[in-house]
């Protein structure tokens, strides 16, 4: 009953403050496609904030990692965009190229609320194309260890802690394959395309690139770069066969208890925070490589990929003005806070990461925070055509 | 339209003309169009986006044919067709025969063999995805074995071919019904008094009568098996191991069109794709004068 009355009074508050607002928009919906389910209610609870501000509707359409950009290409293609939707390292220098996104850079001057400097810097750089700024920030991800302590208790094994080096993992992983062999329990899984969240930060742990920084070559290939194969080679013979992760997937692996450890980024948080035995999970950082052999982590030893999306606006959106007051609704300190708050994403802002670790009571989730912290970042690797050799190495 | 029509005759031709239009309009959109603009695309380095398209001749063909998995994936298509044409005609062919007799409940079992073919292609792939799992699949868990159905390069393909038969079992007997109804009684009535058994009757009497039907089932399957697309992309991950050993030739063209963005490329493969089956249907269509029997 009383949040009837809530509704209706808004509800009154919002006919009357239409008429109020300077702004007048053009269009009465905004159509905003995104692809993580788990990101819509938080996200759909501050766009309806934005809404009740301008008096345009917000929908919300996810749709899967991989149809995601399928449909978005052949929009792009066939001049079909949604208004407003998110963008990514692996295609957004080929959507900036070809001007299929809104320049963003007028509106920007003229908002108070956007401090580009107040960003991380290399999300705001992706999003930047020739000196046009075409998307905002909307967050950034790190990555950690996912453990799940029953498992570790019921084969005797120490916890990970955030001193470990990937040697550390082996063996803990070796421990518990060996010891759940009867009930199927492996100690850790890793699939292929398991790159930001698993295999590349062991590349540069052990101080390869997967692409270099002029985003023109690789260094794999190099003594160092094989050094950390060979140790990810080391840990794949203890863990799950391919053939498992790929029909299952490692996150039904661990959540099913077969499996007692995984990386898994930032954004994956609220999947495994929501499971039934989440009690029994908790995060550590990712191992580190010990390479000048001191026994403790230095710089540049353990690294954590991060990647940060943009929110960005078509460029045949119906009423610009519109949109971008959408996007900087979201990417502003209020919106990136809510996010955070909320539990979403970690912020595409800085400083609103310690807001992010308080969103799970229950679950420490500051592994990611320190991963930025005391450990190093690296951008998750980019080129034009990320999709390309992204899928010949998986 | 010919001159030395009447007023009555070009009203009529008219008439005509407005009623097919829709479909005219249909096909020249939606299917000749696509189909030159994809012989254009598969001349050329195609852009981003569509935009950009230069002409760079034989280039993609050359890299077509030079690449083993083109021609590793056209095997796994004919290996994929080997198992559904023929399963599925004969097992479509033996049920539509017991179905078309007097038994109690047929048309619930005729609804049953059909109900995969009224079910989304995605869904069923999803569920035989499950079944098929290593470690939680029903099929593991009622044999007790531990196969990988879907992982192993040896074993995938016929897994695959499996839903593909499953799938289409229902439409073909539907078929061979209507087509079995079509053999007059008399022969068989005949036949009995002749004293032939029923094995006798079947091979001698449906075989050859039902052979325009069975022909029109074997073409149209064939080719819709050498388009097979969804099974593989839906039931098995990108990382799968097997998937190597599976992935025909439109998942290949998916992958190089739509997630790598080489619409030039994808377009030489569906080329490549188009000229066999022009040759298989050909080839067919040579056999049918000798094979087919018409009355």
């Amino acid at each position: 009953m009383k949040a009837s009355i809530m509704a209706c009074v808004l509800a009154a508050g919002m006919v009357m403050a239409i008429p109020a607002t300077a702004q007048a928009y053009d269009v009465s919906e905004l159509q905003v496609n995104i692809w993580d389910n788990n990101q819509l209610a938080g996200i759909q609870q501050i766009a309806d904030e934005w809404s009740e501000e301008s008096g345009v509707k917000v929908t919300i359409n996810v749709v899967d990692w991989d149809n995601y950009w399928t449909l978005l290409e052949a929009g792009a293609s066939g001049g079909q965009m949604p208004d407003v939707f998110w963008m990514h390292s692996n295609t957004a220098q080929m959507y900036m190229e070809n001007d299929l996104l809104l320049n963003l850079d007028d509106y920007i001057a003229e908002d108070d609320a956007i401090d580009l400097s107040n960003y991380y810097e290399g999300v705001v750089n992706l999003y930047k194309s020739n000196g046009v700024q075409y998307a905002l920030p909307k967050d950034h991800d790190t990555i950690a260890l996912l453990y799940n302590k029953a498992l570790f208790d019921k084969y005797g094994v120490d916890y990970p802690t955030d001193d470990w080096t990937w040697d550390d993992l082996l063996a803990a992983a070796t421990a518990i394959t060996e010891a759940g062999a009867a009930d199927g329990v492996y100690g850790y899984a890793i699939n292929t395309s398991n790159n930001q969240d698993g295999w590349y930060n062991i590349i540069y742990d052990y101080g390869a690139q997967v692409i270099t920084d002029d985003h023109k070559g690789t260094t794999i290939g190099s003594e160092e770069g094989k050094a950390a194969m060979e140790k990810m080679r080391q840990i794949l013979e203890v863990s799950a066969p391919q053939t498992t992760v790929a029909e299952t997937g490692t996150d039904s692996l661990f959540q099913s208890g077969l499996t007692a450890m995984i990386t898994q980024g930032s954004w994956m948080i609220n999947n495994f925070y929501k499971s039934e035995n989440s009690a029994d999970y908790a995060w550590a950082m990712l191992p580190y490589a010990d390479v000048n052999e001191n026994g403790s982590c230095d710089e540049g030893e353990r690294y954590s990929a991060y990647n940060g999306l943009g929110w960005a606006a078509s460029y045949q959106v119906a009423d610009p003005a519109a949109a971008y007051s959408l996007i900087s609704y979201l990417c502003a300190e209020k919106g990136q806070l809510e996010q955070a708050e909320l539990g979403v994403t970690m912020g595409g802002m800085l400083g609103v990461s310690d807001a992010f670790a308080n969103a799970f009571p229950g679950m420490d989730v500051s592994a990611f925070v320190r991963a930025e912290e005391e450990g190093d970042l690296f951008f998750r690797p980019y080129t034009r055509n990320t999709t390309v050799w992204e899928d010949a190495l998986q | 339209m010919g001159k030395n029509l009447s007023p009555k005759e070009r009203t009529e031709a008219k008439w005509g003309l407005l009623f097919v239009a829709p479909t005219m309009i249909g096909l020249l959109v939606l299917n000749f169009y696509p189909i030159f603009n994809t012989v254009y695309q598969s001349f050329c380095k195609t852009g981003d986006f569509g935009r950009g398209n230069t002409f760079v001749g034989f280039a993609n063909y050359q890299k077509v044919f030079a690449a083993a998995e083109t021609w590793q994936s056209l095997w796994n298509t004919i290996k994929y067709a080997l198992i559904e044409v023929p399963f599925g005609v004969i097992i479509a062919l033996l049920l539509a025969v017991l179905l078309n007799k007097k038994v109690a409940g047929r048309s619930v079992y005729r609804t049953i063999f059909f109900l995969p073919m009224v079910c989304a292609p995605a869904a069923v792939a999803m569920v035989w995805k499950w079944l098929y799992n290593t470690q939680f699949g029903l099929l593991n868990n009622v044999f007790h074995t531990s196969v990988a159905w879907i992982s192993d390069p040896k074993v995938a393909w016929i897994s695959i071919g499996v839903i593909g038969v499953w799938s289409i079992i229902g439409y073909n007997m539907v078929l061979f019904i209507g087509g079995l109804q079509e053999i007059p009684g008399d022969y068989y009535e005949a036949a009995s008094i002749d004293g032939a058994s029923g094995i006798r009757q079947f091979f001698n009497i449906t075989v050859p009568l039902l052979s325009p039907t069975t022909f029109f089932i074997v073409q149209t399957r064939i080719i819709g098996a050498l388009t097979v697309f969804d099974l593989m992309f839906m039931v098995m991950d990108k990382t799968n191991v097997a998937l190597k050993n599976v992935q025909s030739i439109v998942y290949l063209f998916y992958q190089y069109a739509f997630t790598n963005g080489n619409k030039g490329y994808g377009a030489t493969l569906v080329m490549l794709l188009l000229a066999f089956i022009m040759i298989v249907t050909f080839i067919l269509q040579q056999a049918e004068k000798r094979i087919v029997y018409h009355n």
